[in-house]
């Protein structure tokens, strides 16, 4: 009987380790890389890596939401763009299955100082931004065009695409002008910002591309 | 129905056949010690993969990479006290633990198998219905269906495993244990080099970043040759049982000793054959099935239309049949445009839209069993959505319908030649 309880009590310590351990998982692996400095990456994108999870976005208490960053703080334009992914997510409008994708792609903008009349920092509506991830190969492994959409973090640019296949990527994202979707500036003197989307888009779409995307598929 | 048989395979198939190994090996070195430590162990595994299942469907609290790594190092760490309390002099130092030890450590096991591999398994049913179909719907029976299958199997395969194994020297056992055991441990270690690199706990000015991300790139694209290992280390079992069942010559005293001898062997048999078979299916379920699923999806070729001046015209009696139509517009600057047309059910309007959607780009859409589907997303359009903008919904073009005819304006579809491009 004694020797009943040593084993049960054993088995039972294995639980009662994990569940200990597990108990704030994002305070775990997770954030000790979290608190290890990100560092910007430069104009071109090629060079450098984040090396920080940033999931301090996340709702609190939401340790399942881990994004993974793939480039942050690219400069272009009038816009810092990050890019980062995480668990392929439901979505509204006849997107609820999450069945054939690997992952949840998301663009994270925001602007800088500019004369369009946005605030530092605000995200910047009404963009066509299309995505290409290509292989190591040369070959597309995705592409298509992101939609606009609201996490709990806020609104960002996102599309569930699938990648089934470890590799070293690279990520392109092309920005159109919100003027492709109606969006419109002020031009008078009176109430107008004092610049308009061609300061930025006369020579055509804007373009971010990140080579070095280490990529290995997740089990969310 | 395909796509869960599957995925439950690729699940549980290798815990079953550790488990079923595990199973045998306990039973001849241990006996009811070991199969009652393995029992507390599974059965702790069951209920922490139920309690996990729960936490990752239920609530956002659960971190799954995060909790693979831990159930990965308790796992190999289990592994390693494993091997080392094998070593019979070590054991007998210890006493009477030592007599658990090795028990203990195999429970232990057992319970990491299972907590990683049935979470997921236990709550897919919970995702079957997200397009919002009925549980009643065929959809949901179908995929219910290749679930129970994947689970069905990889039972046999557990119990065709330990019977079969536990027929065979405790030495033969020990070693074809220990190879699985190793298969599965070096698997696990690749999946916790390719989490440490994701998550960047290996960041990439570490000086063995890159060939660290060579092997977490080949054990990611090739994790499925883990399991073919580990068929291949014990396929030897029903072999080895079929040869000897021919080959004995066991003594007997009387003929009920020889009917009681034979009837042995012939049970033998028909154990290696289940487990034979189940490797079988197991093999065809990972291969040409998974190949079967993922197909691509060939789309219908694009059908003749009128064209006078700058409209396209396609008679409305070639859409009777309330089947999806596909054509394509070849634009002056040489870009094919597709657009497609069905006829609404229960209705006298027609869906009319490009054969492509803002999110998932010109991957076009085809009937599957009367529901048009997004070629590249699987969703399943509404019908008498087509035409309407947003979400998977096909792109809306201009369009009128006209003397029996669908009236298309050229420069409606020029307007999207570069989303054909």
């Amino acid at each position: 009987m004694k020797k009943k309880c040593l084993a049960l009590l054993a088995c039972g310590a294995l639980i009662l380790s994990l569940a200990a351990c597990g108990g704030s998982p994002a305070s775990g692996a997770g954030n000790s890389a979290a608190n290890d400095s990100a560092q910007a990456s430069d104009a071109q994108g090629n060079d450098a890596q984040p090396e920080a999870l940033s999931n301090e976005d996340a709702a609190p208490g939401d340790a399942g939401f881990t994004e993974i960053p793939i480039f942050e703080d690219e400069e272009v334009g009038f816009m810092n763009v990050s890019a980062v992914y995480f668990q392929p997510v439901p979505m509204s409008n006849g997107n609820e299955s999450i069945e054939d994708f690997d992952l949840h792609l998301e663009c994270d903008i925001s602007a800088m100082e500019n004369n369009l009349g946005y605030g530092p920092g605000d995200w910047v509506p009404y963009l066509t931004i299309d995505y290409a991830v290509t292989g190591s190969n040369g070959e597309e492994a995705a592409s298509g065009t992101f939609m606009p959409m609201a996490a709990s973090d806020g609104p960002h640019y996102g599309a569930n695409i699938a990648l089934p296949n470890a590799d070293t990527y690279s990520l392109s994202f092309t920005f159109h002008s919100p003027e492709e979707n109606g969006y419109l500036v002020h031009t008078d003197a009176e109430t107008g910002p004092g610049g308009t989307f061609d300061d930025y888009f006369a020579d055509g779409n804007l373009t971010v591309t990140y080579d070095g995307w280490d990529y290995v598929p997740q089990e969310w | 129905m395909l796509r869960y048989l599957i995925a439950v395979t690729e699940d549980l198939f290798s815990p079953a056949i550790l488990l079923g190994m595990l199973t045998a090996y306990v039973s001849l070195a241990w006996g009811k010690r070991g199969l009652r430590t393995l029992a507390w162990g599974s059965g702790l595994g069951f209920a922490a993969a139920v309690w996990m299942a729960y936490m990752k469907n239920a609530t956002s609290k659960i971190d799954t990479g995060g909790w693979n790594l831990r159930i990965f190092a308790l796992s190999l760490l289990a592994l390693a006290a494993f091997w080392i309390l094998s070593i019979r002099p070590l054991r007998a130092r210890l006493g009477t633990a030592g007599t658990w030890a090795v028990p203990v450590c195999a429970g232990a096991l057992a319970f990491t198998f299972l907590f990683y591999a049935l979470p997921n398994d236990l709550a897919y049913p919970f995702t079957f219905s997200l397009n919002g179909e009925s549980v009643f719907s065929t959809a949901f029976f179908y995929r219910l269906t290749g679930w129970l299958l994947g689970i069905l199997l990889a039972v046999l395969a557990y119990f065709a495993v330990s019977r079969c194994a536990a027929r065979l020297e405790t030495r033969l056992v020990s070693v074809l244990l220990n190879a699985v055991l190793l298969i599965n441990g070096a698997h696990q270690a690749s999946k916790i080099l390719q989490t440490l690199l994701t998550r960047r706990i290996i960041p990439p000015r570490h000086p063995l970043y890159h060939s660290l991300f060579v092997i977490a790139r080949y054990t990611s694209n090739y994790s499925g040759y883990f399991l073919y290992a580990a068929m291949l280390a014990t396929v030897s079992i029903p072999v080895a049982l079929w040869v000897r069942s021919f080959r004995s010559k066991e003594p007997y005293d009387n003929p009920a000793q020889h009917r009681k001898i034979r009837a042995s062997w012939r049970s033998a048999r028909r154990w290696a054959s289940l487990m034979a078979a189940c490797f079988l299916m197991g093999t065809l379920n990972v291969t040409v099935v998974s190949a079967i699923q993922n197909r691509p999806v060939e789309l219908s070729p694009a059908e003749e239309f009128e064209t006078i001046g700058d409209n396209l015209y396609v008679p409305l009696e070639r859409l009777e049949d309330g089947h999806l139509h596909r054509f394509e517009y070849t634009t002056p600057n040489g870009v094919g445009v597709r657009f497609i047309l069905i006829k609404k059910p229960n209705s006298s309007s027609y869906g009319v839209g490009l054969d492509a959607c803002e999110i998932c780009g010109a991957t076009g859409y085809y009937e599957r069993k009367g529901q048009i589907v997004c070629k590249l997303c699987d969703v399943v359009m509404n019908i008498n959505t087509i035409g309407f903008k947003g979400g998977c919904n096909p792109m809306v073009i201009d369009y009128s319908v006209e003397g029996g005819y669908i009236v298309i304006p050229t420069y409606t579809l020029i307007d999207h030649e570069k989303t054909f491009q």
